[in-house]
């Protein structure tokens, strides 16, 4: 089988990788440490595999691994830390709006991707930015809720739409959803 | 008191252990909505899911599975040559394989020995569908291994097969079970007419009730369809032998304590040889309460002498692995002159597919979880029979038989209510459970009164109420195009909070030096948050935070027995279990307090993180306390506490399921304009946990109402093989949803807790077909409900 080789940057770190000509992105991700991107159906149907390259939402379960050469790709590893969340993660956590969370690095990439293109979108543009994530466990609705509050947060602090972070609770008392949840790491903790 | 460090406090960013002492504990931890145990690990993509676990394993072999390509045959020959002597192929396995064992058994995680039928072999010469896992390999990678699957040579010997339960217990019908190939303990088996189990109970008399001159008849037959579980994670199994010649599986189960009973007895090794390790799981719904790929996985294990992953593909879920159980429902009330119902008789068909797991136990759940719903109705009758055809295997869903069953019951009550004259809100208002009444429904099935139930908690009306406020029962405004009818409709919804009489949960605790505790327990989470449940639980009763709790879960090397995460147990019965640990615990920190405060035992309280004096207000942080019982001079202790909880209770959570929806006449076409459900799940812990539940179930519940089935050609094959041909709801298909809380409180339950996971599965699709009656006045008793299907109705009239 002849092998390609290939360069690209992931999360910021240049790579290089040497793969079958039928490599798929998804696969060579999970092979070199990035499992944060899901496999749920290899065909294209789930979102769960969901990533940015080049800015644009793409799954990478039926995007070629040639596709990538010379691009910029990223993956939910290169977002922020447990204790550095970037504002869609912090919006996620503190919404609920996760629960077994095999669904949730495609759906956090995708809404990344719609807020970089549309700052501000309606509900409708968020569950339209959306159709091809599937969630079985949450039914949306908290989900939507969260982009629509990431949404604000990354409008409120415009460093982290130039790739910073938030550290999430720090938008003060009253619960940071503004619905008085509290949250471990949030001054509107048990109150 | 002082500490001799400073030890790192995860609660010291908060300010939280500076609680003023002797003062009233603040906020209840069991009810704030507590962040997600796992949400910073699932949203940064650091959780880590069975597959994830592949970068440990160097020379980890991939396991594939070849499948049946007939409905109904013997495989008379496999040749495995080809495909092993491609390089990077380590193990081919066929029925003939020395490494698969022969033993019959079940593959449903049920309490020992299981009820269902043990009537599966690991791989199958007598193959029962298409789909039949016949052989299997490990390779180097994925695509090896399924190169060399694709190079396997399979001869069948085909058979005649049976596709609908109506042929199937013909008894001309071919026959999927000989007696030798089966062992069944369940009532009414008839392996002759493919009758997997039969059964029945009735309380009072239904035929003389229908008999009588004062009652009129009213009758429904109802068809609900398969439905997949479409679980996010593929099952996924990783099986390996470790330093110690522990037989290891990391792998996504509901069920680690019956996997690993089943895995010893197949394999035939003693139960402490086997490890099985749950990391994070992509959800479960029924799917993984089962020994799935658990035994093919350490099948190719022992054969290839390497690690093996086995993950299952998006089509094998669909099409070869497990669904809900399509079945065929009969029900009948008869109701009075004054407006009573003076019987319901519901009678049950269910398909189970190819195999018997969970077949009787879901369609015993028919009857048992919708009828307590009216438990002064005097005469009950509930009759079931579940067939074996050649079609994939029904088994555990998410609901268990209750969404069939109100389906049925809930529709015919609808239809009950309009024929008095009555508001069918108002109707159950009447005639619905109350607090107090005496459900005799639930036990209908088994012998003697061990199981019949007092009502001790009920919300039914509030929920009514609520909900009713929030849908606009009063005041639907009809659409001003005339083809437009709009609509609301109602559906209660029960069920139980665990099996009665056939659980348990066990947790053990034991205290750090820094007022921390590690929570070992063996409740599972598949991502609904029972993790983060426990640790509220936990921290209520110890007067701690939920951040004080470190768990370790599901682990049967670490953790001890549960029975696992299914029945809507977990809250109920793995929590009670932490809430007992932790009383045990706290009983310890009492005497300890006692010891640094010199104040009796008695006058003792845990809050805010210290033992508090109830009397002199006097207090010793638990940091304090972690100390000096590990340190102290004169006396030392481990602080600890052991837990467990069985019951025969199965308090029912109660719900009330609004749709309102607008019906074009001229198309059939129907859009539904907003869900409300309104439900009672006891004193709710987390309610940001618990509303999910509610969405997360109404999903489902919308889908088995609107779009999900799967399809076969005439031969069985399966046409429905991903999500594209599925009809699961996206973002776009949702209409708004509206989640209530009603609280009531539930004495055996834990803090007061009922269950959440499966009572929102059960209402939408009688809900709905009940609001299209109310729109358009035409029954619709077909799930999915579509277009085409109202039409004809409308049709009809
Ligand atoms: S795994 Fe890529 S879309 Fe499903
Ligand atoms: S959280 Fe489980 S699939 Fe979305």
């Amino acid at each position: 089988m002849t092998d390609i080789h290939i360069d690209c940057s992931i999360n910021g770190q240049k790579r290089s990788f040497d793969a079958p000509r039928s490599a798929l992105l998804l696969d060579v991700l999970r092979e070199h440490g990035y499992t944060g991107a899901k496999r749920g159906c290899d065909t294209g149907a789930c979102g769960f595999c969901t990533v940015q390259v080049d800015g644009e939402p793409v799954t990478s379960c039926v995007t070629p691994l040639a596709a990538v050469d010379g691009t910029t790709v990223e993956t939910i590893e290169g977002l922020g830390s447990q204790d550095d969340l970037h504002p869609i993660q912090a919006a996620f956590v503190e919404h609920s709006a996760l629960q077994c969370g095999f669904c949730i690095p495609g759906m956090i990439m995708r809404s990344k991707a719609l807020l970089e293109t549309n700052p501000e979108p309606t509900e409708a543009e968020v569950r339209e930015a959306l159709a091809d994530n599937l969630c079985r466990c949450t039914g949306y609705k908290k989900i939507v809720e969260a982009v629509l509050d990431a949404g604000e947060r990354m409008r409120s602090s415009p460093a982290v739409t130039d790739g910073g972070s938030e550290v999430a609770g720090e938008r003060g008392a009253g619960g940071p959803c503004g619905r008085g949840r509290s949250c471990r790491h949030s001054p509107g903790e048990r109150e | 008191m002082s500490t001799p460090d400073d030890p790192a406090d995860r609660t010291d960013a908060d300010g939280e252990t500076t609680a003023d002492p002797g003062g009233t504990p603040a906020a209840d931890p069991v009810s704030s909505s507590a962040e997600k145990y796992d949400g910073r690990k699932i949203v940064t993509g650091e959780a880590k899911y069975t597959a994830d676990y592949r970068t440990q394993f160097p020379d980890l072999a991939h396991g594939t599975i070849v499948r049946s390509e007939i409905p109904h045959g013997e495989v008379t020959d496999i040749d495995t040559s080809e495909a092993e002597a491609i390089e990077g192929v380590y193990a081919v396995l066929t029925p003939w394989s020395a490494e698969v064992p022969e033993t019959l058994y079940s593959s449903s995680g049920q309490s020992y020995p299981e009820p269902s039928p043990w009537d599966m072999r690991v791989l199958r010469r007598h193959v029962r569908f298409v789909g039949d896992p016949i052989a299997a390999v490990a390779a180097a990678d994925r695509e090896t291994a399924d190169r060399a699957a694709r190079a396997l040579t399979v001869e069948y010997d085909e058979r005649a097969a049976v596709f609908d339960t109506e042929t199937a217990t013909d008894p001309d019908a071919p026959r999927l079970f000989e007696d030798d190939e089966v062992e069944n303990s369940q009532t009414g088996a008839d392996y002759s007419r493919n009758v997997e189990s039969a059964f029945g109970g009735e309380i009072g008399d239904v035929d003389a009730a229908f008999e009588r001159d004062d009652v009129d008849r009213l009758e429904l037959e109802l068809e609900t369809p398969y439905q997949s579980h479409c679980v996010p994670e593929p099952h996924a199994t990783i099986a390996y032998t470790d330093e110690d010649g522990r037989r290891t599986f990391i792998t996504a189960t509901q069920v680690p304590n019956h996997t690993r009973r089943q895995l010893a007895h197949l394999f035939d090794i003693p139960i402490r040889d086997v490890r099985v390790k749950k990391p994070r799981v992509g959800a479960g719904f029924g799917t993984k309460q089962e020994m799935v790929i658990e035994p093919i996985t350490f099948a190719l294990h022992l054969a290839s002498g390497r690690p093996v992953k086995l993950e299952l593909s998006r089509q094998e879920e669909f099409s070869a692995v497990r669904s809900r159980h399509p079945m065929s429902l009969r029900v009948r009330g008869a109701v009075t002159d004054e407006g009573e119902i003076a019987a319901l008789d519901l009678h049950t068909r269910s398909n189970s597919g190819a195999y018997g797991t969970h077949g009787m136990t879901v369609a015993s759940n028919v009857g048992t979880k919708a009828m307590p719903l009216y438990p002064n109705v005097p005469n009950l009758r509930f009759t079931g029979e579940v067939v074996h055809t050649n079609l994939p295997m029904g088994a555990a869903m998410r609901g268990y038989g209750a969404p069939q069953g109100h389906f049925a019951v809930e529709t015919l009550v609808d239809e009950i209510a309009r024929h008095v004259g009555a508001d069918p809100l108002e109707f159950r208002r009447r005639h619905a459970v109350r607090e107090g009444d005496l459900d005799e429904a639930s036990a209908i099935l088994k012998d003697g009164t061990r199981f019949v139930r007092r009502i001790r908690s009920c919300g039914v009306r509030e929920c009514l109420e609520r909900g009713a406020e929030a849908i606009g029962w009063e005041s639907i405004d009809q659409p001003t195009a005339s083809h437009l009818h709009r609509g609301v409709g109602v559906a209660l919804c029960a069920q139980g909070s665990g099996v009665a009489g056939k659980e348990l949960g066990a947790a053990k605790l034991f205290m750090n030096e820094d007022g921390s505790f590690s929570l070992h327990v063996g409740g599972v989470d598949t991502g609904t948050g029972n993790d983060t449940m426990f640790t509220q639980v936990a921290a209520a009763v110890l007067g701690c935070s939920p951040d004080d709790i470190v768990v370790t879960a599901a682990d049967t090397d670490v953790a001890p027995f549960d029975y696992g995460s299914y029945a809507s147990s977990t809250t109920y019965i793995s929590g009670t279990a932490v809430k007992h640990a932790a009383e045990d615990a706290k009983d310890r920190l009492r005497y300890w307090g006692s010891k640094l405060l010199e104040e009796p035992e008695s006058v003792l309280e845990t809050g805010d993180g210290r033992v508090y004096s109830e009397q002199t207000g006097e207090s010793v942080t638990l940091e304090e306390i972690g100390y000096e019982a590990a340190y102290g001079h004169d006396e030392r202790e481990q602080i600890m506490g052991h837990g467990h909880h069985s019951t025969d209770e199965s308090p029912p959570p109660f719900g009330a399921q609004f749709v309102d929806v607008t019906v074009d006449e001229r198309t059939g076409e129907y859009e539904i304009n907003e869900l409300v459900f309104a439900a009672d799940c006891g004193v709710v812990i987390n309610p940001a946990l618990a509303e999910g539940q509610v969405e997360g179930g109404e999903h489902m519940s919308l889908e088995y109402a609107t779009s999900g089935t799967l399809e076969f050609t005439d031969d069985g094959v399966p046409k429905t093989v991903g999500f594209r041909e599925y009809g699961m709801p996206r973002t776009t298909d949702h209409p708004p949803m509206e989640t209530i809380l009603v609280e009531t409180h539930e004495p055996t339950g834990p803090f007061g807790a009922k269950s959440i996971g499966e009572l929102p599965t059960n209402g939408v699709p009688p809900a709905l077909s009940n609001a299209v009656r109310d729109a358009v006045g035409v029954r619709l008793t077909e799930l999915p409900i579509t277009a085409e299907a109202v039409l004809e109705a409308l049709d009809r009239t």
